[in-house]
């Protein structure tokens, strides 16, 4: 499990994107879909309940129009036997015989006195024994209701000879012309059922719905199962159109719903019933949610190949840089290959690359620099004990002390002293101007002493108080006052004159050295600036040294400014930092 | 092609996939709707006739109502046995989910129970008596009662006393053994009632009126005949009517075509005791339908009979029995 999520990593963008991204589409999807749903399933219903009315209102104006051509068909018959002179003429039955002909659904044409006597019949056929046909419906109509075209409800004829058909009975009184008086009779039209039940049977709703017809009173005039109903194995209630004439209703039993449509022939007072089974139409809806359904899915999977794929280009080029930061950290500062990516993480890569070849640089800088420091403070530490210096100053104090000069040797032991009292200082590198220009004034009375007063110094410092408290290098200015001497003054062949001058200036200390020496040529001003320039004689201790130390110990800004001029004499300035030493350290 | 490129290719190729896939789905989700309809097979002993075309309606009624593919097999003659075994391998190859079958014989009906058994399909038996635990389930007539039923009937017509007759073609089948034998038992209880002739007559239908008018000879007091299937009934009812025997003799005949329908209401024939073959037809496919979905169904359904004479053979209700096709 943990595995697992270090895999994943749920803080990681990819993570964040993916999931962020997935949850806000399937939510608008969700919604989408719900609101689509709801929409088609309302829009399915509705035209389910529309698309019955209509076939419904379809069947209606065709069994309409069905029976009102029946009825113009009865009419005409009437007007016929009423126009002839009497039932038995040729003509009369010439012309019944011509409807028939034209109107095959037209199984008889008959006419019965009032108790039931045949007294003629198109075509002319062999009645029946035991027809009863007084007992029958369409005949009882005819005798109660005489002015009214009355509609059996389908039944089977058994009048005449030969088959048994279906028909619909129209039946209604009518009157002959007799020998003295009209005398009512009943005409019978029979029509063969067989249109009607074909035309409800075409009619279907859905898979399993259907169309039944009942009379007023509940009859069955049609029932694609009647059968079955008569037979006990099916039921079907008929409760809800005996109510209604018109609309629709759902009627729900303990297994199914079903939607029940009404319409009513209203000449006939016949319901057309339409059963729909609200299942079918549910499933409808079961269809709609299972394409929505699928369709979610089937965008999530779209969704989180394109988040992931997006998520990757974009969370990628990031764990590159934090893979290289990760080496930086580890201490390699190789270079490495810029990342591509969008473009935020190109400029960051860029700056992140360009940040570690200035640390590099900067390093290399530092490593550079304690080098060169360590080097230079060798270099000083071997000035402050320098062997070449202490030989031939204990050399002349041998020579003085055998010419007897007493007074010059204690002078020139005594700044020996002192001289390396300073240089050593208890190993501080840093100590004040005052103790460094001590320092060079031992060194110019021994070096007096040795070149034989062959040059006069003099050590100025301008604003005292101020300028010896301030904090310098030790040993700077002794290798420039050594130049000075071994370089300018000791092959002059006039006296010569070093001058040590301190102040303060624009806030910086200067020690500056003079001397009125040979001075350089440019050439040699040039090289010695750049420090190739190396004297063989003399402490070691350079110009150079003496720069880089200014340098490395107090910044770019300070060190050595040298100008020369041959057979004029040389200025060397010294520019450090003004800094006072505390109070503590100058005691 | 760069790495990108090529990435991005195969996620064009997975979306492409998944296009595809997603179409071919919805297309099949409506396609394998109207194949998972299945089939129930019907085979019956005859193509024509008015009683087997009743079953086939019957077992259109209820296959639209359980929303099943029905498929229709029948010899073009009753006792093609060796038809009817064609047909069975037949319907049990177009890989029908039941099976329900009259069977001309018995050969046939262990041919049926044999190959259904190896293919665990349901099977169900009409119009045929039988005790075999394979089937799972006989409907039909009790035809044991119809014999009773035509008995009783005939027993109030004559008035409870005199000479009766026995007559049927087929004598030897199953069904009309069974109709017989419920006359035979009830016969014992009418001590005035006399069974004079209890006879297997040829199917043909002068044979039939030679035999009614020798039995009518020997037997000038005889007071109704009980025929044991329609032809018989046809044949008996002609030669009374021809012989003016029409009022003296009653007839009590089973099943209603139309001939023994026309008698009937000629008044020849007293009454005829009707089976339920639309009845038979739908309970059959009702039944085949819950057995393939693994319910319990009976494994004995009566479908019933009616006693039909000149009284009631018009009433509504009866109508529809009697003449079940719109024609």
């Amino acid at each position: 499990m943990k595995r697992l999520l270090a895999v994943i990593k749920v803080k990681g963008i990819q993570f964040i994107i993916t999931t962020s991204f997935t949850l806000v589409t399937v939510l608008v999807m969700l919604f989408v879909g719900v609101m689509l749903y709801g929409k088609f399933a309302q829009t399915a219903e509705q035209n389910a309940y529309l698309h019955t009315q209509q076939i419904l209102e379809q069947v209606k104006y065709n069994l309409d129009s069905y029976l009102n051509g029946m009825t113009q068909i009865f009419e005409l018959v009437d007007d016929k036997i009423r126009r002839s002179k009497g039932l038995t003429s040729d003509k009369l039955s010439e012309q019944l015989e011509t409807i028939l002909e034209t109107r095959k659904d037209i199984v008889s044409i008959a006419v019965f006195t009032r108790d039931g006597t045949l007294l003629a019949t198109t075509p002319s056929k062999v009645l029946r024994n035991n027809t009863r046909l007084t007992e029958q419906s369409w005949f009882q109509k005819a005798i109660e209701d005489p002015t009214n075209l009355s509609f059996s409800l389908p039944h089977i004829q058994n009048l005449f000879k030969g088959e048994y058909t279906w028909v619909v009975s129209m039946s209604r009184e009518i009157l002959l012309h007799g020998p003295d008086e009209e005398i009512p009779a009943v005409l019978l039209v029979d029509v063969n059922f067989k249109e009607i039940d074909e035309l409800c049977q075409r009619v279907g709703l859905g898979k399993k719905g259907y169309v039944y017809i009942i009379d007023l009173v509940g009859n069955i005039v049609y029932h694609p199962q009647q059968q079955l109903i008569y037979a006990g194995l099916k039921n079907e209630n008929r409760s809800l159109p005996l109510k209604h004439s018109y609309g629709s209703y759902v009627e729900e039993t303990q297994d199914e719903a079903r939607l029940i449509t009404i319409k009513t022939i209203d000449q006939l007072g016949w319901k057309i019933i339409g059963v729909s089974y609200m299942d079918e139409i549910v499933t409808t809806k079961k269809e709609i949610s299972r394409f929505i359904f699928w369709l979610l899915i089937f965008v999530i999977v779209i969704v989180l190949f394109v988040l992931h794929y997006l998520s990757a280009k974009i969370s990628r080029p990031i764990k590159l840089l934090e893979r290289s930061m990760e080496k930086v950290e580890q201490g390699d500062f190789s270079e490495s290959e810029p990342i591509r990516g969008s473009h935020e993480v190109e400029q960051l890569s860029l700056r992140f690359h360009l940040m570690v070849a200035k640390v590099r640089e900067l390093m290399h800088q530092i490593i550079r620099e304690q080098e060169a420091k360590r080097k230079s403070e060798l270099e000083v530490l071997q000035a402050q004990i320098n062997p070449h210096f202490l030989y031939n100053t204990l050399n002349s104090v041998v020579r003085m002390v055998g010419n007897g000069k007493n007074e010059d040797v204690i002078t020139t032991i005594t700044s020996l002293s002192k001289l390396f009292r300073i240089s050593l200082s208890r190993g501080k590198n840093i100590i004040t101007v005052r103790e460094e220009l001590e320092h060079v004034r031992h060194y110019l009375i021994i070096q007096k002493m040795r070149y034989k007063q062959k040059f006069e110094y003099e050590i100025v410092v301008e604003n005292e108080d101020e300028v010896l408290n301030c904090l310098t290098l030790k040993l700077l200015l002794q290798p420039i006052v050594e130049n000075a001497i071994y370089h300018g003054i000791e092959h002059l062949a006039d006296p010569g004159w070093i001058r040590i001058f301190a102040a303060l200036i624009d806030g910086k200390v200067l020690l500056q050295v003079s001397d009125n020496g040979l001075g350089m040529s440019p050439d040699v001003l040039a090289q010695v600036k750049a420090g190739f320039y190396k004297s063989e004689e003399g402490s070691g201790v350079g110009i150079q040294n003496v720069q880089e130390r200014i340098r490395l110990t107090f910044g770019e800004q300070y060190g050595l400014e040298i100008a020369s001029e041959q057979e004029e004499g040389t200025i060397v300035r010294v520019w450090i930092p003004r800094q006072v030493a505390e109070e503590r350290d100058r005691l | 092609m760069t790495a990108a490129g090529k990435r991005f290719s195969v996620y064009g190729l997975v979306a492409l996939v998944a296009v595809t896939l997603f179409y071919s789905c919805s297309a099949s989700l409506t396609n394998v709707e109207v194949d998972k309809k299945k089939t129930v097979a019907l085979i019956v002993r005859m193509k024509h006739g008015d009683y087997w075309r009743t079953v086939k309606l019957g077992a259109e009624m209820a296959a639209k109502e359980y929303e099943r593919n029905l498929n229709f097999y029948a010899p073009d003659y009753e006792e093609d046995a060796q038809r009817q075994m064609e047909l069975v391998h037949q319907a049990i190859a177009d890989g029908s989910e039941t099976i329900v079958v009259a069977p001309s014989d018995e050969q046939v009906l262990r041919e049926a129970i044999k190959l259904t058994r190896e293919r665990a399909i349901p099977i169900l038996v009409l119009d045929t008596d039988g005790k075999d635990s394979a089937v799972k389930s006989y409907i039909g007539t009790d035809n044991y009662d119809m014999g009773k039923k035509a008995f009783e009937k005939m027993v109030y017509l004559i008035g409870k006393k005199g000479q009766i007759a026995l007559l049927g073609t087929n004598r030897v089948k199953e069904n009309a053994k069974r109709r017989e034998q419920g006359v035979l038992d009830l016969l014992p209880r009418e001590m005035q009632v006399e069974l004079v002739a209890n006879e297997n007559v040829p199917s043909d239908k002068k044979q039939i009126g030679e035999w009614t008018r020798e039995l009518i000879r020997k037997h000038p007091q005889l007071k109704g005949v009980i025929a044991l299937d329609a032809t018989t009934a046809i044949g008996v009812a002609e030669e009374m009517e021809n012989s003016g025997l029409r009022d003296n003799v009653k007839i009590v005949a089973i099943d209603s075509p139309l001939e023994v329908l026309e008698y009937l209401q000629e008044g020849i024939i007293s009454a005829t005791i009707i089976q339920k073959p639309l009845s038979m037809g739908y309970l059959g496919v009702k039944y085949a339908v819950e057995a393939s979905d693994g319910e319990a169904v009976p494994s004995l359904v009566d479908t019933g009979t009616k006693v039909i004479d000149r009284e009631n053979m018009f009433w509504s209700e009866n109508q529809k029995l009697l003449f079940p096709f719109v024609k």
